[in-house]
């Protein structure tokens, strides 16, 4: 088979931007994952800078972009057109974003009844971002069945800490309201993908929502928003939140839950819609274990099969694989981090144990900041600083210097790099499809 | 690299104790449920609990039962997990699991472990015994095929046995393909013109017990592409690979069928000759599953193992090399594909879709969709064919909406039950590609101005 401009090893936001945006550019893309996982982990929302002190998501790249090290010192200026490309493709396969870099960061809540500040969420979650007029309540809502989100005690947590800022104003009240969902009663086994598969049929949802519903008139007269568990439809999320408006005499919004996560889910749908369409392929379960190099060139990732390992050749490689969560980066049980597909060097905070370090520090892991250090062009640099392999680049929560938990930056130097990596590598395709004819014919 | 050194890589890369690799992988799991969103029977039904649960969460008591086997102080609790029963074995959860873990062939050995326990149906025992079934049916074809298409008899099966009355049966042969072939190799024997041909000029035809009993058809289309890329297929004394045994959990019997099969393949493989089959469970089963289910991890299972390719595999490698004869003739036609889920666990992309690109005229649809829902024997069962059929449904409608005249699936159950759901006639990968050769061939036999 004629080999692909470009291979993309990881299938998350960063990998699955850079695929998309490789293939609308005409490249013939191959993505290649081991298996499904950040994009079904992520909370759905897209966090591009969120550092303490920051009141927008572009203050935040500004300011971690003066940090030494930081990916936002190569990126920053990509984020606005990145996300831009992203919420188009998205718009397009149907699901809509809301707000800007240039928004507040507001809190909203989370399933466990803390809150987060984000700017830039799925139209689904989008209502938990407007401010909160003095006579609005919050209901916190969801069926006593369903075990990963319990109203009662998320109502008591933000009602206690009432976390919001004096801009955005605050709850009148935050209460729970228990559903009762018929089909579901005394079902003891009710998780997010029953119920969001449940929800995708009309019939069922039409039901579900009118029992909201009722449950919102008996708080008679109280102006107020329905925070849901995120479980509102997987295949006709849209469908759902369009009857959620016609039915329910309140806005709704969803709450992201533990994995697998739907709104995550529906990302990953939309995106892997919109590579298709562009003429790109992906497969999942294929474990790439290193790669064949001509000189300073990948010509040819390896994956593992059932019983033997099978050469893919490529003009160009983006690596995508992720920090220590997805795999991309392997701590050992010295203590050292390894990059296992290229063995690049990670670059690893200098001073600190990574095994000694207390991992609840508010302030991250330092083994967030691992990671594969990269030039201007997220070419992989070498001990010696210098480029080590041309027509690779590296993209997402690999790059070293980040701290994509403590300054919540990972999902805009996801699309940031994913972009970024594309322009590069879609601009040297010619030459790039050229080399890979003869290291083809070898 | 030539097959000999693949078969000499793989006694020394293969994982050691791929089985103990299997319970272990347990291990390995973040209880992020990522298995759970994409498998396709926990998305018709919650009679299964889906992956995680009976997986690697269940695990945990089965190592204690080991253990205490061992005399360790935890107490021996049994199989903790009935419902592991209803796991169809696809395979998905396994593709999907970001940390390597061996979701689905945790669930089988699980199965495996309760019908050695508790014994099974007397149902599943039959559904294993393939050769058993093929070598009665054949010889009395036309009254067996009337009987099994009998809506009265039927009935009584299902009453009596168990499988449901709706679910797609295959028809038998009217002679086996071994039998075609051994009458074909003692003409050339008296002919004197039989001699084994070399490895670069032959490989060995794994055709199972579809092509065997079923459907020799797909086999000899097999046989007629392989022989105009220049290898003549050799087709050795075979009998079934084992995998309806595997996924009805009777292992014991399975392992007496690779016992039979692996000294012969063994020594072909060593040879330098790769052993090519047209049914993706058949090959899949001699690539991983006899050493990862049924223990069987010697050296005769990994020089098989190591030397086994799917037929598309093996063609998409020859044109990687340049060596594919591409004389296609033109297939003007849209051709809706489903890639079946044991394919998938090869981890070789779809390249069924990479031969038909190669085809002109030819416009192959992926359908992509998860799985028809049959997964071997599991959609015969009385108790889980309309399980089976809801898996399959998306697929269905979506074939339906093509319009097209045919479709392909490199499976013969999946064909068998997409043909009985959809009234599709649904094709191997290869017979197109035979007709796309035909094409070609009249094409140039029609050129010549006359």
């Amino acid at each position: 088979m004629p080999a692909p401009d470009v291979v993309v090893v990881g299938a998350g936001l960063a990998g699955l931007t850079a695929a998309v945006a490789l293939a609308d550019g005409g490249a013939r893309v191959d993505v290649l994952a081991a298996g499904h996982a950040a994009s079904h982990w992520m909370p759905g929302g897209i966090d591009v800078a969120a550092p303490a002190g920051a009141a927008t998501a572009r203050e935040g790249v500004r300011a971690l972009a003066a940090l030494s090290g930081h990916p936002y010192t190569l990126l920053g200026a990509d984020v606005a057109v990145a996300l831009g490309f992203v919420r188009t493709v998205l718009e397009e396969s149907g699901l809509p974003y809301s707000g800007q870099l240039d928004d507040p960061l507001r809190q909203v809540p989370t399933a466990i009844g803390g809150t987060r500040r984000v700017s830039i969420l799925p139209a689904g979650q989008a209502a938990a971002l407007a401010p909160w007029s003095p006579n609005e309540s919050l209901m916190v809502a969801g069926p006593a069945e369903f075990k990963d989100f319990w109203p009662g005690a998320i109502a008591a947590s933000l009602a206690r800490s009432s976390p919001w800022g004096s801009a955005e104003g605050r709850p009148a009240r935050v209460e729970a309201l228990a559903l009762d969902w018929p089909t579901i009663r005394g079902r003891h086994n009710v998780n997010a993908l029953v119920l969001a598969r449940l929800f995708d049929d009309p019939s069922w949802r039409a039901e579900a929502l009118a029992a909201l519903a009722r449950a919102v008139e008996r708080r008679r007269g109280q102006a107020g928003r329905v925070a849901l568990p995120a479980i509102l439809g997987l295949s006709d999320h849209a469908g759902v939140m369009a009857d959620a408006a016609r039915i329910v005499p309140a806005a709704v919004f969803e709450v992201p839950l533990v994995p697998p996560s739907l709104p995550g889910m529906r990302l990953y749908a939309a995106m892997r819609a919109a590579l298709l369409r562009r003429g790109g392929r992906i497969v999942v379960g294929e474990s790439i274990v290193r790669v064949e190099r001509d000189g300073a060139r990948v010509s040819a990732v390896v994956a593992t099969t059932a019983s033997r390992e099978r050469r893919l050749r490529t003009g160009a490689l983006v690596l995508a694989t992720g920090g220590v969560a997805g795999g991309g980066l392997v701590v050992g049980l010295d203590g050292r981090v390894v990059e296992p597909i290229l063995d690049l060097p990670v670059e690893v905070p200098a001073g600190e144990s990574l095994l000694a370090a207390d991992p609840f520090d508010p302030a991250g892991h330092p083994v967030e900041r691992a990671g594969v250090r990269v030039d201007a062009e997220l070419r992989p640099l070498g001990s010696d600083g210098r480029p080590v392999l041309d027509n690779v680049a590296i993209a997402g929560s690999q790059l070293a210097g980040q701290r994509y938990l403590a300054e919540r930056c990972g999902d805009g130097v996801a699309i940031a790099s994913g972009w970024r990596a594309a322009q590069r590598l879609g601009a040297a395709r010619a030459s790039t499809s050229d080399a890979s004819v003869r290291t083809g014919a070898a | 690299m030539t097959i000999q050194d693949l078969v000499h890589e793989a006694m020394v890369t293969m994982p050691a104790q791929a089985h103990e690799d299997v319970g272990l992988s347990a291990d390995q799991c973040l209880k992020c449920n990522v298995c759970l969103t994409v498998c396709p029977v926990a998305r018709v039904t919650d009679l299964f609990p889906g992956p995680k649960y009976v997986g690697p969460q269940a695990q945990r008591f089965r190592l204690a039962t080991q253990l205490a086997v061992q005399g360790s102080v935890w107490p021996a609790v049994g199989s903790p997990d009935s419902t592991v029963d209803w796991c169809s074995g696809c395979g998905w959860c396994t593709t999907a699991c970001p940390a390597d873990v061996k979701i689905a062939e945790m669930n089988s050995r699980a199965r495996a472990a309760i019908v050695a326990d508790r014994g099974g149906k007397i149902r599943d025992w039959l559904l294993g015994q393939t050769d058993l079934i093929g070598r009665l049916g054949v010889p009395f074809s036309p009254l067996a095929n009337w009987t099994l298409q009998n809506r009265p008899v039927r009935w009584l099966i299902e009453r009596l046995v168990g499988i449901h009355r709706k679910a797609p049966l295959p028809i038998f042969a009217d002679r086996t393909l071994q039998s075609k072939v051994r009458s074909a190799e003692r003409r050339r024997r008296r002919a004197g013109t039989w001699a084994e041909p070399p490895p670069d000029r032959a490989v060995v035809l794994f055709h199972g017990c579809a092509a065997n009993y079923y459907e020799p058809h797909v086999a000899e289309a097999a046989i007629d592409v392989l022989r105009r890329n220049g290898f003549e297929a050799i087709v050795p004394p075979q009998v079934c690979c084992g995998l309806p045994k595997i996924s009805n959990g009777r292992y014991d019997g399975a392992r007496d069928q690779a016992a039979a099969n692996l000294p012969t393949l063994a020594d072909y493989a060593r040879r330098g000759y790769r052993i090519i089959g047209t049914s993706t469970s058949c090959t899949h089963t001699l690539k991983a599953e006899y050493r990862e289910m049924l223990d069987v991890d010697d050296a005769d299972s990994r020089a098989v193992a190591a030397a086994t390719w799917d037929i598309c595999e093996f063609l998409v490698a020859l044109h990687d090399e340049g060596r594919l004869n591409t004389a296609f003739g033109r297939l003007e036609e849209r051709l809706p594909y489903h890639a079946p889920c044991q394919l998938r666990s090869h981890g070789i992309g779809l390249p069924a879709m990479d031969l038909f690109a190669l085809v002109p005229g030819l416009e192959a649809i992926d359908l992509d969709h998860d799985c028809c829902g049959i997964a071997g024997t599991y959609g015969l069962k009385r108790e889980k064919y309309e399980i089976a059929m809801a898996v399959g449904e998306p697929l269905f409608r979506r074939l339906e909406a093509t319009g097209a005249a045919r479709a392909a699936c490199d499976s013969e159950t999946c064909r068998w039950q997409i043909e009985a759901a959809t009234s599709t006639p649904t094709r191997h990968p290869i017979e197109i590609i035979a007709a796309a050769y035909a094409a070609g061939d009249a094409t140039t036999s029609a050129s010549p101005p006359r």
